[in-house]
């Protein structure tokens, strides 16, 4: 049977009230549910209906046609792509493992109280502070052939620097836009670990002393366990953030010698906002999107397994 | 039907969530499609920050007092520029009454109904003269499908530069101003090696310096040596019936990017990650013996970098030159440059020809090139007359070096503005900075380039093409200009 509930005005109150005791958890969360689906859910399935359709702004300015799949095809069947896929995974392997144990080590260093620590814990948060694009410029003059800093100091030392420069030769471009990225990072893994590594607690390390243990034993055995969530976090933040590496490139290299320095985030900058070809972006995109997320999935399962949160 | 929202499940919760997400989506796209109304006499500009800004700039305080318009003058970076217009476009919001364009941007904007054609306006306006432009840079640059949908505010041809007192040392001819049979790219080379090796002032001399940089940068100095060689991008265009075919496994591109290579043999190697301005200025440094590029570096140089506006070593060492052609190959010059339109979302389109009207007007035109500071730094006329300025000449001697690359020029050719051209530049870009530090064979890299463009014209709907084409030639843009 259908009915109409009315409620007299004397009842209406404590009914309201009732409700909204009942429901505060979801409707204080309701805001931030609609903001990340507006923000991120929408844009992802726009962005994946558009994967499926021919629209470059070039040509017009709406979707023309269905394609179903072409857009990935045509996406990894375009070698740059590819190239660019696998100088993303090592950038970004690379990075982060090179900017984590250079990281540690500075913080184990830090713990020291030696003369002079003070300034260098505020010296060290500097290069995190600098804008990218500013670090690209900054470094494109010391890579410089003709006089740059780090060109210098290598020849200094009879190491080889190429005759088209660092970032002319195919065989050292990567490497050098992978530097950047160590230099300007590391301080941040040294921070967090640094401020992690405070936290361990001296009762435990002042038994294992007494126990004779080795700095590293301490170090495997008790600080790296106690400080395992915070290092699993960061990483996988940096490995996200070095996944989308584009200004750096951009201004030192522009993807070049050839596809040698061609990134994932470049190839998406140059598909989207130079050649306007949204159709394969988007699928460029959604690519992207599922490597990093399966990536960051295997790294949480494994990562995680035997902990409990 | 009731609701009870006090049972609502979590699900639900989420299900409305959602719904008004899209809602909200969809309602910002629903907003209105043009800006807040503005103020009436304002009009904004919106501009890419190359040399004629500078002094266009200087000379907008003079345009708002002489008209009570406010002009909003903006600049950007190229490429931010055109996301930033394309981005406007696509989401038709009236971003600027006034667009500086690219060359090549022209039949995407005009094709799109981005810009407006100025037809009706010059038709209407008694006062405009067309006919003082160099019509090869009208027609490059501004006329699509009979349209002139763009006027030009600083117009680009390209040209040699050379040190003198390296040539005289070495005891090495001047090239010559004029073009001519005997000065080819073979002659171009075989002058560079002639300096291969040399030092000059105690430093060792590069003969020559490109720009290496993938995509725009390369493509634009490369296509100077294949417009040379007749090396055409496409099977049939501008003359109709359009078929964009791919052609870059033709004897043409072979030979030109074998020349291209030998530049770069000749030229300083970190020259492979030059972008236009460090290959235009490294010959102020004073170690290149001779280059070719845009004509806004016969000015640039003077500067010991890019607008720095303090004097270069080469200040008073230099002269310019007629560019090399192809052994039995008409000569053509890569023309392009900036022109200024009006976005059809505008609400103050009049304003807007008021204000391209003014800056591509002779008077203000000299008076840019007069504007002193930051060395002197514009001569990029698209108007006849001021190649004959002699006040303008005593500033800028190398003007009829200029004009004469001007007169041979064809920007349709050299680096076709049709829709979709970015798109195969970067290949194209790509390939060729691949060649130019690999060993792989002229033919081989083409062949990949020339497969690569065929997947995306086909993809972009451009093979078979499917609009109507327009039989465009410097004739017919001849014959549409004397009508005015």
């Amino acid at each position: 049977m259908h009915t109409t509930t009315v409620r007299s005005p004397r009842a209406f109150g404590p009914a309201r009230k009732s409700f909204i005791r009942r429901n505060l958890p979801y409707l204080l969360i309701a805001p931030s549910v609609v903001m990340l689906l507006a923000l991120i859910a929408y844009p992802l399935l726009f962005a994946l209906r558009s994967s499926f359709y021919f629209w470059n702004l070039q040509i017009g300015p709406e979707p023309l046609q269905f394609v179903g799949f072409e857009n990935y095809v045509q996406a990894f069947n375009a070698f740059d792509f590819r190239a660019a896929l696998t100088n993303t995974l090592i950038l970004s392997i690379l990075g982060t493992a090179l900017e984590f144990i250079f990281g540690l080590a500075i913080a184990l260093i830090l713990l020291k109280a030696l003369p002079g620590m003070n300034i260098v814990r505020a010296l060290l948060i500097l290069p995190t502070t600098i804008a990218p694009i500013v670090v690209g410029f900054l470094f494109r003059y010391l890579y410089d052939p003709g006089g740059g800093l780090l060109s210098w100091v290598l020849q200094s030392f009879w190491l080889p620097v190429p005759a088209e420069g660092i970032l002319g030769s195919p065989s050292t471009a990567l490497a050098a836009i992978l530097f950047v990225d160590i230099w300007q990072w590391t301080p941040f893994f040294a921070i967090v670990l640094y401020a992690s590594l405070l936290a361990v607690p001296d009762e435990i390390l002042e038994a294992a002393r007494l126990d004779r243990a080795s700095a590293w034993t301490i170090l495997m055995r008790i600080k790296l366990p106690l400080i395992k969530r915070t290092a699993i976090i960061i990483v996988m933040l940096r490995f996200m953030q070095i996944f989308n590496t584009f200004d750096t490139v951009l201004v030192l290299t522009r993807g070049g010698p050839g596809t040698s320095t061609r990134t994932l985030g470049y190839s998406l900058y140059e598909q989207g906002l130079v050649n306007f070809n949204i159709g394969l972006v988007s699928a460029m995109t959604w690519i992207t999107v599922l490597i990093v997320n399966v990536i960051v999935a295997l790294y949480v399962f494994f990562a995680f397994r035997n902990e409990e949160w | 039907m009731t609701i009870d929202i006090g049972n609502m499940s979590r699900r639900d919760l989420l299900k409305s969530a959602s719904v008004a997400a899209l809602v909200a989506g969809a309602g910002s796209l629903a907003v209105p499609r043009r800006g807040a109304a503005q103020d009436a006499n304002t009009v904004r500009v919106l501009s890419v920050e190359d040399p004629f800004f500078f002094s266009m700039k200087a000379l907008v305080p003079e345009y708002e007092k002489e008209t009570g318009i406010k002009v909003e003058l903006e600049s950007l970076s190229y490429d931010a520029l055109q996301s930033r217009l394309v981005s406007a476009f696509v989401a038709k919001t009236s971003d600027a009454d006034v667009i500086v364009v690219d060359q090549m941007w022209l039949g995407q904007y005009l094709d799109n109904g981005w810009i407006i054609s100025l037809n009706d306006f010059i038709a209407k306006d008694n006062e405009f003269d067309l006919s003082d432009f160099i019509p090869e840079v009208l027609y490059s640059s501004n006329m699509w499908r009979g349209q002139v949908g763009t006027l030009p505010v600083a117009a680009y041809a390209q040209g040699v530069m050379y040190r003198k007192d390296v040539f005289d040392e070495l005891g090495i001819a001047a090239p010559p101003t004029e073009t001519s049979e005997d000065w080819t790219w073979t002659k171009y080379v075989d002058t560079l090696k002639s300096m291969e090796g040399k030092s000059f002032g105690g430093k060792p001399l590069f003969p020559t310096v490109v720009c290496g940089s993938q995509p725009s940068p390369i493509v634009h100095m490369f296509t100077q040596v294949s417009a040379s060689h007749g090396a055409n991008w496409f099977k049939s265009f501008p003359a109709a019936p359009w078929d964009f075919s791919p052609q870059l496994t033709s004897p043409a591109w072979i030979k030109s990017v074998e020349v291209y290579r030998q530049l770069y043999k000749l030229s300083p190697p970190e020259a492979i990650n030059y972008v236009w301005f460090d290959a235009g200025t490294r010959f102020a440094k004073g170690d290149i013996g001779m280059f070719y590029w845009w004509t806004p570096y016969f000015y640039l140089i003077k500067n010991s970098g890019y607008m720095t506006g303090k004097k270069s070593d080469v200040v008073e060492k230099y002269a310019t030159a007629a560019l090399p052609k192809a052994e039995g190959v008409p000569q053509t010059v890569s023309l392009g440059g900036w022109s200024l339109g009006i976005p059809s979302s505008s609400e103050r389109q009049e304003a807007g020809y008021a204000f391209i009207k003014w800056a591509t007007s002779k008077a203000t035109q000299k008076k840019m090139a007069l504007w002193p500071d930051l060395n002197y730094q514009f001569s990029d006329f698209a108007r006849v007359s001021l190649y004959q300025d002699e006040e303008v000449k005593a500033i800028y001697p190398y003007l009829d070096v200029q004009y004469a690359m001007m007169k041979q020029g064809n920007g349709k050719v050299t680096r076709p503005p049709v829709p979709g051209y970015t798109a195969v530049e970067s290949v194209l870009g790509l390939t060729l900075n691949q060649l130019l530090t690999g060993n792989e064979e002229p033919k081989t890299g083409l062949e990949r380039a020339n497969s690569l463009f065929e997947s995306i014209l086909k993809g972009n709907l451009m093979i078979p093409y499917q609009r109507d084409s327009y039989s465009d030639s410097l004739d017919g843009a001849k014959a549409l200009i004397a009508k005015k």
